[in-house]
């Protein structure tokens, strides 16, 4: 089932000769249970269709369908919305709240929205991604590598129907980054989401589904579920 | 509150400084309220003591008790539910051992002025007065034989009242023929139906006489010497703090707000509102200014048991309260600042795109 959808989508930036084609005219599908990944050196254009499927920057042309709902024309909040109830991202720095527990991470999110993941759910989560014993620690307390479990259980936590990640494994060493990629492709089969992974690390696409290049705001497809 | 709550409980020392500061603030406002509060007692209780409502002066005495002087018959012709002429001058009062400045008020026994006793008796024979109780304090007592300047008569203490100050100056009321005694020496006989004014209980009537003037009793007190002045300035004090209190908690809260833009940043990226997060700064401000003005409010109170009773504060309790919601209004007035930046936020700049 076709998860997310672009049709033509563009960015530009800037106008006359300082115009910068961000992100050309792009047609993209992901489906169900897929981890794909975007690569490509930096300023290609990754960061801008990540943004873009985010629904934290509107296309200059052509449409974002989200679960067949288009998303480019909505306004910030309509957008908040959707990024809260359908968008779970994993960012290169930690995206936790410095003063929450791990246990409070999880329940910040049920103070701004309702229908997370029950208890049952949530220790599910937590021994699948082995914090079960870090939900007293806060953030400072943990290992880049538990940050980014966390993260990853925090993005899950809403029950998300396509996570983003944004380098998600840059600031990891090699070890951890494979067990954080290991354990995206895990939820993602397991909970029956999509995963979206943005990152330069050519070894990570070892995991995923597809592949795609970014080149010069181009994007194409370098693999398939048969690489 | 969930948000801002556990930012409190992870940064307290932080937190505690900001609470500590608004504390300050906080204990100076109330304790500058005191002291306003006692300054004014201290020039007005006596008048506020007659609970009259208004007051008949000459009308080129320009609303000052101690420059109007008018005749026993003009002020019969002052028509009033009830009446009672006053007769006023002010003195040194020496029992031998301390001199203090007093205010000398002359009345008829049998009209409203006279005073309640709370000490001793009311003053019944000629020179005798009874006195303001705060003059106990500087070692006055009943039986006290007193030298007054100007005069060679002595006023001998029958009795104490409580709050009966005017102008600053502790009362000492007698006859009015004493007073006038004291007051005119040996020209008494050509002033003896001097006074300086008739104050009014109720209704007044239209007063005939165009040299006299009828003044509210509040108008009187304004025109105090010194009073209104020495309000305002007390006020002003306490507006400014209001003010520098707002502008204290807008710059602590902003550097706060700065300090963790790409956090709410990425929390609005995550789909967190801009309402939910400014909707809790909101309520950490008022936590923090509430729990400042709070212990504020009781360590004033605490101070004010242990000053000496000759501070003149006097604490008003609701007039403190209101102080008090007003510094937790200006506080999360403080807040907006951060509010906008928080609005302000690009949820797209924290996550580097």
């Amino acid at each position: 089932m076709t998860v997310l959808e672009l049709q033509q989508v563009k960015k530009t930036f800037g106008s006359g000769r300082t115009q910068v084609d961000a992100l050309k005219e792009t047609d993209f599908q992901a489906n169900e249970k897929e981890l794909i990944a975007i690569i490509g050196p930096s300023g290609s254009g990754k960061s801008t269709f990540l943004t873009i499927v985010g629904g934290l920057l509107s296309p200059s042309s052509g449409e974002v369908i989200l679960n067949g709902q288009p998303i480019s024309n909505m306004n910030e909040r309509e957008r908040s919305q959707i990024r809260l109830r359908e968008i779970g991202f994993v960012l290169q720095a930690s995206n936790l709240v410095p003063f929450l527990t791990v246990d409070k991470q999880m329940k910040l999110l049920d103070q701004v929205k309702k229908g997370n993941m029950d208890n049952a759910e949530l220790e599910q989560l937590y021994e699948d991604l082995g914090i079960g014993e870090l939900r007293k620690k806060y953030p400072a307390d943990l290992s880049g590598g538990e940050r980014q479990r966390v993260a990853i259980a925090k993005a899950l936590y809403t029950n998300p129907s396509i996570i983003l990640a944004d380098e998600p494994t840059a600031s990891l060493d090699s070890d951890r980054a494979y067990e954080v990629m290991e354990l995206l492709k895990h939820e993602t089969k397991s909970k029956g989401t999509t995963t979206i992974v943005v990152t330069h690390d050519i070894r990570l696409t070892d995991y995923c589904d597809k592949v795609y290049k970014m080149t010069d705001g181009v994007l194409t497809l370098e693999g398939n579920e048969n690489r | 509150m969930f948000l801002a709550w556990n930012e409190i409980v992870k940064n307290k020392l932080r937190f505690t400084l900001i609470t500590g500061v608004l504390l300050l603030v906080a204990y100076l406002v109330f304790f500058l309220s005191g002291l306003a509060t006692g300054l004014k007692n201290l020039n007005r209780e006596a008048v506020d003591n007659w609970k009259a409502d208004a007051v008949v002066l000459t009308d080129e005495s320009d609303k000052s008790l101690y420059q109007s002087s008018l005749t026993l018959d003009q002020a019969k012709e002052v028509k009033a539910d009830k009446k009672a002429v006053l007769g006023q001058m002010s003195a040194i009062a020496n029992n031998g051992k301390k001199k203090t400045n007093v205010s000398l008020f002359g009345i008829r026994p049998e009209e409203f002025l006279m005073p309640s006793i709370s000490e001793g008796n009311p003053f019944g024979e000629e020179n005798e007065v009874v006195a303001d109780a705060s003059l106990k304090e500087d070692g006055f007592k009943v039986g006290d034989e007193l030298s007054i300047s100007s005069t060679d008569i002595k006023l001998k203490i029958t009795g104490f009242m409580e709050a009966s100050r005017f102008n600053a100056s502790p009362v000492l009321y007698m006859d009015l023929d004493t007073l006038n005694r004291v007051k005119y020496g040996e020209a008494v006989e050509a002033n003896k139906d001097r006074i300086n004014a008739v104050i009014i209980r109720g209704e007044q009537q239209e007063i005939a006489d165009d040299s006299l003037e009828v003044i509210e009793t509040e108008t009187f007190i304004k025109n105090l010497p010194g009073y209104t002045e020495q309000n305002l300035t007390l006020t002003f004090m306490i507006y400014f703090l209001f003010i520098i209190s707002s502008v204290i908690v807008a710059i602590f809260l902003y550097v706060l707000t700065v300090q963790k833009i790409s956090m709410f940043g990425v929390m609005k990226a995550q789909g967190i509102s801009s309402f939910y997060l400014s909707r809790s700064v909101i309520a950490q401000t008022f936590l923090l200014a509430f729990v400042g003005v709070a212990i504020g409010l009781v360590l004033t109170l605490v101070t004010g048991a242990f000053l000496p009773a000759a501070v003149p504060v006097s604490f008003d309790i609701p007039t403190m309260l209101v102080y008090g919601a007003v510094l937790v209004v200006v506080a999360i007035a403080g807040a907006v600042f951060s509010v906008l930046t928080i609005v302000r936020i690009d949820p797209l700049k924290a996550i580097g795109g």
